[in-house]
């Protein structure tokens, strides 16, 4: 895993037609306010502004007043500064890598930039990361599969998990499982639930025999 | 008619009932963790079961029993028992969810900035959507309703098991006699039939226990004789004859038993199909969308199909084998009770082996099933995206993975037959078992003279007879699965409620064009609402642009205008009426629609015009397709009006597609005509003309129209502008470029495109 590469492996005849502003520890800084993740980075302006009319969030303090941030002074040319109250991050490639490409967005829900991996910030930074992360993509772990009853089309599966017993129901079970491939080759599986819940087996072979047999079908 | 009404009455009682057992029951909860609270102050009470507890290893431990009570000046959150947060109402704004992925966040603005006021896992979504909203609105008006518990989750009244999304039906408390029940009373027209089919049943049953009774008279009497020269040649023939006739009876009471009952099936299927096909046609776009083309198709038709599988052939195998079974053994008991008794017993044994065996295979056979369909599932995509395929030169990787697939399937073939090779013989064995010990006691009575070899030969028939019906038996509950699963899911769909009804005095008027939208919100799902507070009047004959950037809400404006999908909240009028007061047919059949994707049916471009009027005259028909723009190309193609399109068709461009059903929309002659990106797969030149055409044409109907192409709307009388799902500007391309606001930055920015195209393409070329 390349860290903080500042030219990332994009094609040559790619490069420079279109920018992704990375996020790493060099250029932004996290806040938390309220329970919810904000930031403060410095970005390249925006060049094509008719196209992107972005207006980054002014703060402004209680007389009306554009709040003064010290980072604003000694700013590179065509850099400036950008303060988000209450970030989003999503990631890029949910079941494959989950720490890394994770896109962060302003309120409107518009890209500020891309987070190429959470290595990229040191701790507590990285920690906030990973339990906002934690937070947005809620996903209990199964350790252990009690009973699988497939009924009509929907199947009811009774678990253990990391967070208690868990009853929960999957429509059209096949579609339901998304497989994927641990780095090591070992195979993850992510289970979506009809209420839109999400849980997860880390490594599949690591199940008891019991449990096992009774996914087996469906893998 | 009666009896549905008092089940919805019921179904109301009970609902409501639910809703105050699930008050009380949340109201104890907070009395529990708060017992300072009076219950007259509360407003609502809801639950949250995730949080921010941050552990020893600056890890997230997110497990929480969390309460929110509402009352009259704050929003109360208490986590594991304790008052963590107190939001004033006065200080807070604008309540919201924010969707996570597995997760739910209830947000407010406090101050001027984002402040969390509960996390809960993804099953809450609709809740917490419906609870914000309703907050916001009691901040307004002091109003609160509780109609939003009654939707959240809807259970099954019997189990209690949440019903699956969509679906009315309890997969769990499916009424397996009530499913029967109402198939026969679908199948009771046809009864004299069953009766008949019932009749040939028992003659069949009869005439096939003559055969091994003949079979006795013709070894003990003719061939096993003690006297063979006392045997006359006409009573062996009339004996041979006999056993001839009964076969030839036999097979005729069965010829006509089928047709019977092929008949029978038939008609009752029909109706089945009719009636899920014409429920389906009155469901909403939201219900119909739910489901796949795939799984609709095959509710029609597999699963009826299923059900006639049903009637013509193991009902009749099951009363057949079943009247089999008795009768014999009842013979059996009756010669000879010990005989009976060795050929019975092994029968449970069997009926267990199989149902062990069964556990066992049924995995194989579900994992053959399953790459099978995987494999399916490949050639359909490679075939339907075979131009994609071959233009990346992705033959042989696409033939590789093919290859893959079918290599695993085979193997788990070859696996599955091997296992089933070995097992098969055994089982079969075992089943035949009491053939041995019948053996054994049979033969050792012929040696001591109490038996003739003609009952003997009359026994093993009838063993025979008996093993048949009980092997059969064996396999029996699988296949009535199938089969109440079938029925169930037709059932379903026919039981469903309709989501956007017709009222019962819904009207029918001649629409002039006046178009009211008042206070509409809507959202395909409760959690986001794509459009809130539109508010527009538009006059008989003008002709309304809309604009907006992509995902603003436009189509689903006019998607709500047609009423594809009831609203939430405000009202639609049309000509001062409520469109929910008007019948479906009325509204639909007076407003025209061209959309952006367009849908030719299979049949001549002439059927397809005329799709809307059938009755259309032949000269409507061209002045329609002159105005669309579309005669010209027509005329072209050598088949002219009769030409085959759709699917198997002559392919047209998406351009000439989109003319045809403009002429289609035209022939309607509605009052109200949709343009939702009609002209978009246009050149310029050919837009400008069908533009000039449309303009004598809709000089006295209400038009509205969608264009990401803005030169398209110049004509408009008004333009209204969407952003972020509700009206931002509203007046004519000049007052709005003097407004210099959202239109004047979407123009802008296209005259900086159409400038940079030529640039461009002279660089490419």
């Amino acid at each position: 895993m390349e860290v903080n590469e500042k030219t990332p492996a994009v094609p040559a005849e790619l490069r420079g037609i279109v920018k992704i502003t990375y996020l790493d520890r060099s250029n932004c800084t996290l806040t938390e306010k309220n329970g919810f993740l904000g930031l403060r980075a410095v970005v390249d302006k925006p060049t094509d502004t008719l196209l992107n009319p972005e207006k980054p969030d002014e703060k402004k303090d209680e007389n009306g007043e554009k709040i003064h941030y010290p980072e604003e002074d000694n700013l590179p040319e065509g850099k400036m500064l950008r303060v988000a109250e209450r970030i989003f991050l999503s990631r890029a490639f949910p079941f494959d890598m989950p720490r890394d490409y994770i896109s962060v967005l302003d309120k409107d829900k518009k890209e500020i930039g891309f987070i190429r991996s959470l290595d990229d910030f040191d701790e507590p930074q990285r920690s906030m990361l990973e339990r906002e992360l934690d937070a947005k993509y809620y996903t209990p772990t199964i350790k252990k599969i009690y009973s699988v009853k497939e009924r009509y089309g929907f199947s009811y599966w009774r678990c253990d998990c990391e967070f208690g017993e868990k009853s929960f129901t999957l429509q059209d079970t096949y579609r339901s499982i998304i497989k994927s491939t641990n780095p090591d080759g070992s195979e993850r599986l992510f289970i979506l639930d009809v209420d839109g819940n999400r849980y997860e087996i880390p490594d599949v072979e690591a199940l008891d025999r019991q449990s096992y047999k009774k996914i087996e079908l469906y893998l | 008619m009666e009896s549905i009404q008092t089940q919805a009455e019921l179904e109301e009682k009970l609902a409501a009932e639910r809703l105050e057992r699930k008050k009380e029951q949340m109201w104890q909860r907070l009395h529990s963790v708060d017992p300072s609270l009076s219950p007259d102050g509360i407003i609502t009470i809801f639950d949250f079961t995730l949080s921010d507890h941050v552990t020893a290893e600056n890890k997230l431990d997110q497990r929480v029993d969390g309460l929110c009570a509402l009352t009259k000046e704050a929003l109360l959150v208490y986590e594991n028992g304790k008052r963590t947060k107190e939001i004033k109402l006065s200080e807070a704004d604008e309540f919201k969810i924010t969707a996570g992925v597995g997760s739910v966040t209830a947000d407010c603005i406090l101050n001027g900035s984002d402040y969390l006021i509960c996390r809960s896992d993804s099953s809450r979504t609709a809740e917490y959507a419906a609870v914000m909203k309703r907050i916001n609105k009691f901040k307004k008006t002091g109003e609160f309703s509780f109609d939003y518990m009654k939707d959240l989750t809807r259970f099954c009244e019997k189990c209690g098991r949440p019903l699956p999304p969509g679906s009315s039906v309890c997969p769990h408390c499916v009424d397996k006699k009530g499913v029967m029940k109402r198939l026969w009373q679908i199948a009771l027209p046809y009864k004299w039939y069953l009766a008949v089919s019932v009749v040939l049943f028992f003659a069949i049953t009869g005439v096939n226990l003559l055969t091994p009774y003949i079979n006795r008279i013709l070894v003990d009497d003719f061939i096993k004789t003690e006297s063979p020269e006392s045997v006359l040649l006409w009573q062996f023939a009339l004996v041979i004859i006999s056993l001839a006739a009964v076969h030839i009876v036999s097979q005729l009471f069965g010829i006509v038993r089928s047709r019977v009952l092929v008949i029978t099936s038939n008609k009752v299927i029909v109706k089945l199909r009719e009636m899920v096909f014409s429920k389906i046609q009155q469901m909403s776009i939201s219900r119909i969308s739910k489901r796949t083309a795939g799984e609709l198709m095959n509710r029609v038709n597999g699963d009826t199909s299923q059900i006639q599988n049903f009637i013509t052939g193991l009902m009749p195998d099951l009363v057949q084998q079943s009247l089999i079974l008795i009768s014999v053994s009842v013979m059996l008991f009756v010669y000879d009770w010990r005989l009976a008794l060795l050929i019975l017993f092994p029968a449970p044994l069997v009926a267990m082996s199989f149902k062990y065996f069964w556990g066992f295979i049924h995995p194989l056979y579900g994992r053959s099933w399953n790459i099978y369909s995987k494999s399916n599932t490949i050639l359909h995509d490679i075939f339907s995206g075979i131009r994609v395929v071959k233009a990346f030169g992705m033959e042989k990787r696409e033939s590789d993975r093919f290859d893959e697939v079918s290599q695993e399937y085979r193997d788990i073939t070859i696996r599955n037959e091997r296992i089933w090779a070995t097992i098969w013989p055994w089982l079969n064995f075992f089943m035949g078992i009491g053939e041995f010990f019948l053996l054994f006691y049979v033969g050792n009575r012929i040696i001591g003279g109490t038996m003739t070899l003609g009952e003997m030969s009359q026994f093993s028939a009838y063993v025979g007879m008996i093993y048949g019906p009980l092997r059969w038996v064996a396999n029996l509950p699988r296949r009535l699965v199938q089969f109440t699963t079938s029925t169930a899911k037709v059932f379903e769909i026919i039981d469903e409620k309709i989501d956007v009804p017709d009222r019962e005095d819904a009207k029918t008027i001649a629409i002039k064009g006046t178009i009211d939208v008042e206070n509409v919100a809507f959202g395909y799902d409760e959690s986001t609402d794509v459009l809130k507070n539109v508010n527009l009047h538009i006059e008989p004959g003008e002709m309304i642009g809309i604009v907006g950037k992509s995902g603003v809400g436009k189509s689903t404006l006019i998607n709500l205008l047609m009423r594809m999908y009831d609203i939430g909240e405000g009202s639609i009028k049309v000509d001062g009426i409520d469109i929910r007061d008007l019948s479906q047919d009325c509204l639909r059949s007076q407003i025209g629609v061209v959309l952006q994707e367009t849908f030719l049916f299979a049949g001549t471009i002439y059927d397809n015009i005329a799709y809307a009027k059938p009755t259309a005259t032949r000269d409507e028909i061209i002045t329609a397709a002159k105005i669309a723009g579309a005669h010209e190309f027509i005329m072209k193609l050598p088949d002219a009006y009769n030409t085959k399109v759709g699917e198997k068709g002559h392919t047209l461009s998406g351009g000439e597609r989109q003319r045809i059903s403009i002429a289609r929309a035209l022939l309607h002659n509605p009052r109200i005509l949709i343009l939702d990106e009609a002209t978009a797969s246009l050149d310029t030149e050919t837009e400008r003309q069908i533009q000039e055409s449309l303009q004598k044409l809709i000089k006295d109907r209400t038009t509205l129209a969608i264009a990401h192409r803005l030169s398209t709307l110049r004509n408009a009388t008004r333009l209204i502008v969407l952003d972020k799902g509700t009206v931002a500007e509203v007046g004519t391309h000049d007052e709005l470029m003097r407004k210099r606001g959202i239109y004047y930055g979407l123009v802008m920015a296209q005259r900086q495109m159409s400038k940079m195209a030529p640039k461009n393409s002279a660089k490419v070329s």
